[in-house]
């Protein structure tokens, strides 16, 4: 069955698929089914490839739910329980729409990621074209060390880029305006909708659950305005209501901030008072006798005593410093009463001795090696196709004429650069190629060091077969070259 | 810096002073030198705590036998800390320049929540239950169970505190709160048990109000504590008040029902142990007979039960024989209770004095005065007797012998009223026996009595010559020092009308008009458009705050004022006020920019500062007058009238003017700080309401800045924001309102800072 460590969230028994009677499975990540009286599954979606469900209407005779993937493929699973087919289709239906947008938001970030990542790099594209859709690598391999690398940089473009923060008077903004027949029109942009959902981050859970499987957006919104959600004056209008949720949540939330405390001691009301011994109120006392009496005493204080001073220790520097500042005039101490930050060494000894000259070697140590390594990996991670940066034309060609049948004697029709003499169609296939094969070049080296069997497998079998079709693609340019020549 | 003040060697551990210190000091050596007590008040942020350290320890280092301990009493909890850790600066200083070893012992007490180091007590969430437990395990007798039965639990740091901690006297040093933690942890004993102890011999002791001022705490704590010794106060403009609620008791319903709660289990305890151990009620009795005298000489860790007031005669006699058995005393409660459930069963309002209560009990059940008086000491003698460990239940019946006590002792000073429901809430009974103290001189009058000097200062203490008054003393000094500065870095304004003229107030009859709300609505509208960073606003009480946001939500000026700041409230739960604040502080910091809506005479009015960005302005919403209709308000007007010949309505102005100037008064915490302080409501241009504000906001009230507009007031505003915009140096500062030592040495300088002290 499945593998043990998987989670199993709804199992439906006599569910048909494909006129075979089998079991349906619902597991953290994926849905399964297998056909009765046999542990595998013949059916298995992981829910980041799931478009969309679709369900039988109420009225039908036949109880079912179909699966539409992104692939366009679709699974339709049939529910032949007798009397509890339609409430485990519903227990079904009700968990993927639970599910589902969650792997959907996963899913769609990644491929908006890569989409991105095409578009916004022509050579990127062209190299995808090349390598991926003539299948010479795999897409996975392709963006296997591509994404990585670039959500860093990514996040590191962002940090640049500051985000831009919810408007203070979005709300105030959304104003109503009267349509003349006593009803009331809101004005929403994207903007807007982005920070309500920034805002209240319940009501995007709420969108992201019921659009548009049980409302179309219109409704949604109708329904948002109208709640007492928005209103915080108007009283709640019952169940129908699908905000009162988020209230609740957005209250237990506060709840459990307040009894969390607060950090900064300074503002802890709670710490202000300090009278003992008043008339107790509301205490309805500790609880009689301490019954747990700790047999060892003395083990018991020490380990516990060993704790309060963990949490002392966590909670002292900021009371401290908050103190500290509270009672700071700095006006009234003088310049050299100014703080300044303590040099912190780690190796004081390697402070006071300054560096020492290496001895001059000629063998290159483990360091050496390992210290190149990475300068390749770094220099592969890093590594871009630059084409404009590669030897002019011109020299070029004439480096080509140099080294043509005649060589420098040559020198009637030597000076005619290649950008004449080739075709501009095969010129950008000669481009492409020459990336392509930089990209497979780069994935070559990226695999130093070989420290995993895969990265072995990769390089012995897969990258060798790579490149020999990368050849065997020049080669057939070439061959199309000269018949074109000839 | 090292001065001389009148012949004195202060140091002062800065290298800069400011005038107003000096003079501060010089008043502080003058009420030191007549063995007298002063009333000082000088601006919050002037280094009012640092004078006082400096000048005292440094009489105490010069006249060793005429001052032998200084016991600094503050109101919260970072107040206290905050001045050990100045103290510690102080003692660094002396270090340092003197080259010798500090000797001095200066510690802070607080309560067993703050100080217990006992892994399952400590964890305890509420000050009551700390307590409550560690009762459960320090009581005496509890410990001599565990002398026969090693499995009665008892607390390790106590037992180890017991058996050595006393012999040795604690080091000299400066112990806060913490460091006494650390100390407990290292020798393995009670912080808070040797807190208490080693306050006796320690120089400086810091500590709450409350064990000075609660007869109950003060009567365990500090009843040893030195003749010689200054007493200051500090934050004190609220001192009366902390002596009148130290004294006053009420009881509801609920109060009784717990009583009976109580007096049953009593009852079932005794029959329990007559059966079992008769010899030890025989004991007891024998021992009431013999008088209280010795019953009073509690172990310390019985304080749990402590007599809220002692007179001495009391001690001398022995209990009166109707309630010197167990029995007898059980019914002698029963029989009260039942008299006060019937007093409670009314439906109108009663008030009446001590003596009425007296004579009405005696001829309803016949309760004799005396032996109510010996109530208290007589309960607590049984709970001792009957080893009752968790004594929090029993604060309902401990309560009750407090006040039977208390209204047996006082024939005058106290009211009892009866209110068979809220004023708020006629339809729902709930009926509540105050017994109110209206005199706050009864409980700090043994502290003027004893401690041979009693300092009380605060930033706000205007009219000065009203503390005297309503506390009963005579000071030898009486002065309020202004701020000196360079640049005016306070700007008060009163805004008396909107923009549409309507007068802004909230007086009773206009505080529901519309117009007075929507003006006040533009006010911070247009304020938070101005004003960088934090905004404080105060209102004079919940339920008008929360009218005023409510109505200012439907007109959407709340939407309006957010688009410029963020908003928070403060509500009466104090952790959610404590969450608010912090988030607060976080959009301040951040650069977002918030408003905190606020309540005078709240928690945040009267504890947390306001410094620098955290408050660029302040708004008093009208005057913070105390609810006028409350009955035990009006019975101490009568009182103060009667007895002191204070007006009743010069005493309820005092009282809203003192918090109001408490309120504006948190966002100025020095001098490179600066702030607006907005007073909307048309009063505060009177004479009457402006002559008591302090001298020091006073001044910067000039005619120009009373009754103005919303318009004219943002005008204003902003031309005083972009000047304190401009960067601010020291050198600015020096000779005017920052001396070096030499510059304070002129004569000319001497003349000016003579000036800044005003005697009252």
């Amino acid at each position: 069955m499945a593998s043990l460590s998987e989670e199993v969230l709804l199992v439906v028994k006599r569910v048909r698929q494909r006129k075979q009677d089998g079991t349906l499975y619902l597991m953290a990540e994926r849905i399964a089914w297998g056909p009765e009286g046999k542990d595998r599954f013949t059916v298995s979606h992981l829910y980041a490839d799931i478009r969309c469900q679709k369900i039988s209407p109420d009225g039908k005779a036949k109880i079912q739910l179909q699966l539409i993937l992104h692939t366009g493929e679709s699974t339709t699973f049939h529910f032949s329980n007798g009397s509890t087919a339609l409430k485990d289709r519903d227990a079904t239906k009700e968990l993927l729409q639970q599910l589902l947008p969650k792997f959907k938001k996963k899913a769609n970030k990644e491929l908006e990621e890569k989409n991105r990542m095409l578009q916004e790099d022509p050579v990127l594209f062209q190299l995808y074209k090349d390598l991926v859709v003539s299948q010479v690598i795999s897409a996975e391999e392709f963006w296997a060390n591509r994404l990585s690398l670039n959500t860093v940089e990514h996040s590191l473009s962002n940090n640049s880029k500051q985000e831009v923060g919810i408007s203070a008077a979005f709300l105030a903004d959304i104003r109503p305006q009267t349509d003349g027949c006593n009803g009331l029109r809101y004005n929403l942009t994207s903007d807007i909708i982005e920070s309500i959902f920034r805002t209240y981050p319940t009501v995007k859970q709420k969108y992201a659950e019921n659009v548009p499987h049980n409302l179309t957006e219109k409704e949604f919104w109708t329904r948002f305005f109208q709640s007492h959600y928005f209103h915080r004056d108007r009283i709640s209008t019952g169940q129908q209501d699908i905000f009162s949720e988020c209230a609740k949540q957005d209250e237990k939330g506060l709840k459990s901030m307040v009894t969390q405390g607060v950090k900064n001691p300074m503002v802890d009301l709670l710490l202000l008072e300090d009278k003992t011994l008043d008339e107790v109120r509301d205490c309805h006392g500790a609880g009689g006798r301490p019954t747990d009496a700790p047999s060892d005493q003395a083990s018991e204080t020490s380990s516990t005593d060993g704790n309060s001073r963990d949490s002392d220790f966590f909670q002292l520097p900021l009371k401290k410093v908050k103190l500290q500042e509270s009672i700071e005039y700095d006006d009234l101490q003088g310049d050299s009463g100014r703080k300044t930050i303590a040099l912190n060494l780690k190796k004081s000894d390697r402070y006071s001795h300054g560096p020492i000259p290496l001895q001059s070697q000629h063998y290159t140590t483990s360091q050496d090696i390992i210290n190149s390594i990475s300068i390749i990996q770094h220099e592969m991670r890093n590594y871009k196709p630059r084409l404009t940066q590669v030897m002019s034309s011109n020299a070029a060609s004439s480096a080509i004429t140099a080294l043509s049948p005649g060589g420098l004697l040559m020198q009637g029709g030597g000076q005619q650069t290649i950008n004449q003499l080739v075709p501009t169609d095969v010129q950008i296939e000669l481009k492409h190629l020459y990336t392509a094969a930089g990209e497979l070049l780069r994935h070559f080296w990226s695999c130093f060091p070989v420290n995993t069997p895969f990265l072995e497998d990769k390089l012995m079998g897969h990258l060798e077969e790579m490149l020999q079709a990368a050849y065997s693609k020049f080669q057939v340019w070439q061959t199309r070259r000269m018949m074109r020549k000839t | 810096m090292k001065l001389n003040i009148e012949g004195l060697l202060v140091y002062f551990p800065y290298d800069y002073i400011y005038p107003e210190q000096y003079s501060y000091m010089l008043e502080l050596k003058r009420t030191l030198d007549a063995k007298g007590h002063g009333v000082l008040e000088m601006p919050s942020g002037t280094g009012k705590t640092i004078s006082l350290l400096s000048l005292i320890v440094a009489y105490q280092k010069a006249y060793p036998l005429e001052v032998t301990k200084l016991v600094y009493c503050s109101r919260t909890v970072p107040e206290i800390e905050k001045v050990v850790e100045e103290l510690r600066k102080l003692m660094d200083y002396y270090a340092k320049q003197t080259g010798v070893k500090n000797d001095f012992l200066a510690l802070a007490l607080s309560s067993r929540k703050n100080l217990c180091i006992h892994p399952e007590v400590s964890s305890l969430r509420f000050g009551k239950e700390v307590d409550g437990k560690c009762h459960s395990l320090t009581a005496s007798y509890i410990r001599a169970q565990h002398h026969s039965n090693p499995c009665q639990p008892v607390c390790q740091f106590f037992e180890e505190f017991d058996a050595v901690g006393r012999q040795v006297p604690i080091p000299p040093g400066i112990f806060n709160l913490d460091d006494l933690k650390d100390f407990g942890r290292r020798k393995g004993w009670c912080p808070y048990f040797l807190a208490r102890y080693a306050i006796l011999h320690a120089n400086i002791v810091v500590y709450s109000y409350h064990y000075l001022l609660d007869p109950k705490i003060a009567d365990l704590v500090s009843k040893e504590l030195a003749k010689k010794s200054v007493v200051v106060f500090d934050e004190a403009h609220n001192i009366d008040n902390v002596c009148i609620d130290s004294m006053s008791v009420n009881i509801t319903r609920r109060t009784l029902d717990r009583c009976q709660t109580n007096v049953e289990t009593l009852q079932n305890t005794i029959s329990r142990i007559k059966e079992t151990d008769a010899a030890k009620l025989r004991e007891e009795y024998m021992r009431l007979v013999e008088g209280l005298k010795e019953a009073n000489v509690a172990r310390e860790t019985d304080i749990y039960l402590s007599n809220p007031v002692l007179p001495d005669e009391i001690l001398q006699e022995a209990v009166p024989g109707s309630i010197r058995t167990a029995e007898h005393f059980v019914g002698f409660i029963k029989r009260f209770l039942e008299y006060l459930k019937a007093r409670l069963r009314i439906h109108h309002v009663v008030q009446e004095s001590a003596p009425q209560f007296l004579k009405d009990i005696y001829e309803k059940v016949c309760i004799d005065r005396k032996p109510l008086r010996f109530c208290a000491e007589r309960l607590r003698s049984l709970l001792r007797t009957l080893e009752i460990a968790d004594i929090a239940d029993f604060s309902a019946i401990t309560l009750i012998s407090h006040f039977a006590t208390l209204v047996s002792t006082y024939s005058k000073g106290f009211t009892i009223i009866i209110e068979p429901f809220e004023d708020r809430t006629p339809t729902i009974a709930n009926p509540v026996l105050h017994f109110s103290c209206m005199d706050p001189s009864i409980a700090i009058k043994p502290v003027f009595g004893r401690f041979q000097s009693v300092i009380i200062t605060s930033g706000t203490l205007s009219p000065l010559d009203i503390y005297p008054r309503i506390l009963d003393f005579r000071p030898v000094t009486m002065a309020s020092f202004t701020m000196t500065l360079a640049r005016t870095c306070l700007c008060p304004l009163i805004v008396g009308r909107g923009n549409d003229q309507v007068a802004m107030t909230s007086k009773f009859e206009t505080r529901e008009d519309f117009a007075v709300i929507r003006n006040y609505g533009n006010l911070l509208l247009e304020m938070s458009a101005i004003v960088p960073d934090g905004i404080v606003a105060f209102f004079t009480s919940y339920i008008y705050m929360e009218n005023i946001v409510a109505s200012w939500y439907e007109q959407g000026i709340l939407e309006n004022i957010q688009r410029n700041k963020l908003i928070f409230i403060e509500t009466q739960d104090a952790a959610e006020t404590s969450m608010a604040l912090e988030k607060y502080q976080e959009a301040c910091e951040n650069g977002r920019g918030a408003i905190l809506l606020s309540v005078a005479r709240g928690k945040v009015s009267e504890g947390i500062d306001f410094v620098h960005h955290f408050g660029r302005a302040v708004i008093m919403f009208g005057v913070p007058y105390v609810y006028t209709q409350s009955r035990i308000l009006k019975a101490r007007l009568e009182y103060l009238r009667d007895q002191f010949q204070i007006r009743e309505n010069d005493f309820l102005t005092f009282d809203a003017m003192r918090h109001a100037a408490q309120c504006v008064g948190r966002a100025i915490r020095g001098k490179t700080d600066y702030g607006l302080m907005i007073f909307a409501d048309k009063r505060y241009a009177r004479a009457d309401k402006r002559g008591k504000l302090p001298r020091w906001i006073q001044e910067h009230l000039t005619d120009g800045s009373l009754n103005l507009t919303i318009d004219e007031t943002v005008q204003l505003s902003k031309h005083f924001l972009r000047q304190m915009a401009q960067p601010f140096r020291r050198e600015d500062q020096l000779g005017l309102s920052l001396l070096t030592l030499e510059q304070l040495q002129s004569e000319d300088m001497l003349q000016k800072i003579a000036q800044i002290a005003q005697q009252a």
